[in-house]
């Protein structure tokens, strides 16, 4: 306050009068040295921790968890909106799923993670307002209870969505939970299990004593990193994308082989049916369903069921990061060069010269990439107005959405987003 | 008066998990003017889908197929209209997802289909594989007899039964 204080004190004004007019005689002459007594104003910063979270896309769902929209009949945001569930907790990870959304958020009890969308597998949790009458769709983020251990030191590390199971990776392991038809949560497959009612919540502590360091959901399956870089999957492998050899359904983590075998890997990414794996050395790997030219092989086989290096990548430098869409990839490589192939809209165009991609993200029909300037850029289909550029238009080449941050991750569903951004100061 | 012509449609597994696509996929149905004859929610069996699909037995994707679509309950229409086949086939749009985000976008399955396999909707495509198919699914129902006693009563004075989502034939 004394800043504030000072500045309306006469000494001030009087100093300030200096400025605009001079020559005129004073009745306090001016002292040069009180200049640097005036204290400096300087705005709060942002904690080191916080993050402002924004979604926009399809509204009716439930799935961007505004608790006012459903009133208004608002069924599609085309603009990014400010969650205020975000101002309430401190949100450190999220994932978009087929019409909902997940949230983690920093807390000392069991209640680490929040669900809000779509919930017709209990996907996000049990919730009911009646007994009995578990309810399939939540308008704004509810809390799910997770059976942790040691509620004060575990955190959750990761989560990931999938068409109706969502995985969540802690301290503690691995959570699973929603749809597991087809064995994608990791536990056997019960024939006409009614998911909304049976809320399991499915635990793998490691795999074979190994840490689980990082998950990723397809549509229908699961995948695993354990902390020696192997990769493990579960669920639905009719187009390969378990990448176990064979196009089976598999209700227990198995580890892939194939070319990933003897590689440490340090990504994966998969939205849909086709998978891609990232590793230490920047080599990039693929399999799963090849209907879009994701991969060229031999005999234009469609389905690839063992980890393949992915080769006309070769020569392009070390890649940083990767995305795989339903029809179509991304590879971002050390220099910052985006490399998109498949059927979609690609966003062929060059960015800003100074500017570097450093992440890029993909949901089914949309890319992002993500700038060292923490600039959004968005292309792609705008489904339900996904891309938040204000209109419903698709998109053919990168265009910055409007944020009020510093972007540091984004989500993509089929038809909404989610960014965590830092604000800019 | 032009006969009417039935088709059985499905609305697949993962439309039903949201509540959302399926109110307006029916939507769509009632208000394109189909006539519902019958409508179950029902869990297809395996066997079921190797008969229902058994044309694409030695495709790459009939695993796949069938995997998908006994993977959750789907709902199992037979629709009635003039040219049912190929209204339906037109609403429906391209077979493949990726492809009608850009074609059809406007389609049943530009809109609610997620990929080529997770495609939203099924529809016959000739009256005699409409006569096979809803005879996979509706083992009760008398193809030939509906013409001859129940087409005619489709014509005028009928009922949505919302509930059950059912065309009823009003006697009053």
């Amino acid at each position: 306050m004394r800043h504030f204080k000072q500045m309306f004190s006469k000494k001030y004004l009087s100093f300030a009068g200096l400025q605009f007019s001079r020559g005129v005689k004073r009745k306090y002459p001016i002292n040069p040295d009180h200049v640097n007594e005036l204290p400096v104003f300087q705005y709060a910063t942002s904690k080191q921790n916080y993050r402002r979270v924004f979604a926009w896309g399809n509204a009716q769902t439930g799935a961007l968890g505004f608790k006012g929209l459903i009133d208004k009949d608002v069924m599609v945001l085309k603009c990014p909106k400010r969650l205020s569930f975000g101002e309430k907790f401190e949100v450190t990870n999220a994932a978009a799923g087929f019409g909902f959304s997940l949230f983690a958020v920093n807390s000392d009890t069991n209640v680490k993670l929040y669900g809000t969308g779509l919930n017709t597998d209990s996907q996000i949790g049990y919730h009911e307002i009646r007994k009995g009458f578990p309810l399939e769709v939540v308008f704004y983020p509810q809390p799910i209870s997770l059976p942790i251990k040691d509620p004060t030191k575990t955190k959750i590390k990761k989560i990931a969505a999938g068409r109706a199971h969502s995985v969540v990776l802690t301290d503690e392991g691995v959570f699973t939970m929603g749809n597991n038809s087809y064995g994608q949560c990791g536990r056997k497959i019960i024939e006409n299990e009614d998911y909304i009612r049976s809320n399991t919540i499915h635990h793998i502590q490691n795999i074979n004593n190994k840490e689980i360091i990082d998950i990723e959901c397809g549509q229908d399956h699961s995948l695993f990193i354990t902390a020696d870089g192997s990769v493990y999957s579960c669920g639905w492998g009719a187009d390969g994308q378990t990448g176990l050899g064979h196009f089976k359904n598999s209700d227990c983590l198995s580890k892939i082989n194939g070319d990933i075998e003897n590689e440490k890997i340090v990504k994966i990414s998969c939205r849909s049916d086709f998978v891609m794996a990232l590793s230490e050395k920047g080599d990039v790997f693929g399999w799963g369903n090849t209907e879009y030219g994701q991969m060229s092989l031999p005999d234009d086989e469609q389905q690839l069921c063992h980890p393949t290096h992915i080769k006309m990548l070769q020569g392009h430098g070390k890649f940083k990061s990767v995305a795989s869409a339903g029809s179509f990839c991304l590879a971002a490589n050390e220099n910052g060069e985006v490399f998109t192939w498949g059927y979609g809209l690609l966003g062929k165009n060059d960015f800003q010269p100074e500017s570097k991609v450093v992440q890029v993200f993909c949901g089914l029909y949309h890319a992002a990439a993500v700038t060292n300037y923490g600039d959004l850029y968005i292309w792609g289909r705008n489904k339900s107005g996904c891309l938040g550029l204000g209109d419903e238009k698709d998109q053919s080449f990168p265009l910055k959405v409007c944020l009020a941050g510093h972007v540091k991750k984004v989500y993509c569903g089929i038809d909404h987003t989610i960014a965590l951004c830092k604000p800019f100061i | 008066m032009t006969a009417l012509q039935l088709t059985l449609a499905i609305i697949k597994p993962h439309v039903i998990k949201n509540p959302f696509s399926l109110e307006a996929i029916r939507n769509i149905i009632v208000s394109s003017n189909f006539k519902v004859v019958k409508s179950k929610r029902k869990h297809i069996t395996p066997d079921e889908a190797e008969m229902f699909y058994e044309e694409h037995m030695h495709k790459f994707f009939y695993n796949r197929l069938i995997t998908f679509m006994t993977s959750g309950p789907s709902d199992v229409y037979i629709l009635a209209k003039e040219n049912a086949i190929k209204d339906w086939r037109t609403l429906m749009g391209p077979t493949k997802v990726y492809k009608a985000q850009f074609e059809a976008r406007e389609s049943i399955r530009g809109k609610y289909g997620f990929t080529d396999t997770r495609n939203a909707t099924h529809g016959s495509d000739s009256p005699e594989t409409a006569k096979r198919e809803i005879g996979i699914f509706f083992p009760e129902f008398d193809y030939e007899g509906w013409f001859k006693t129940e087409e005619p009563k489709f014509h005028h004075n009928l009922k949505l039964d919302k509930m059950n989502f059912v065309h009823v034939t009003d006697n009053r």
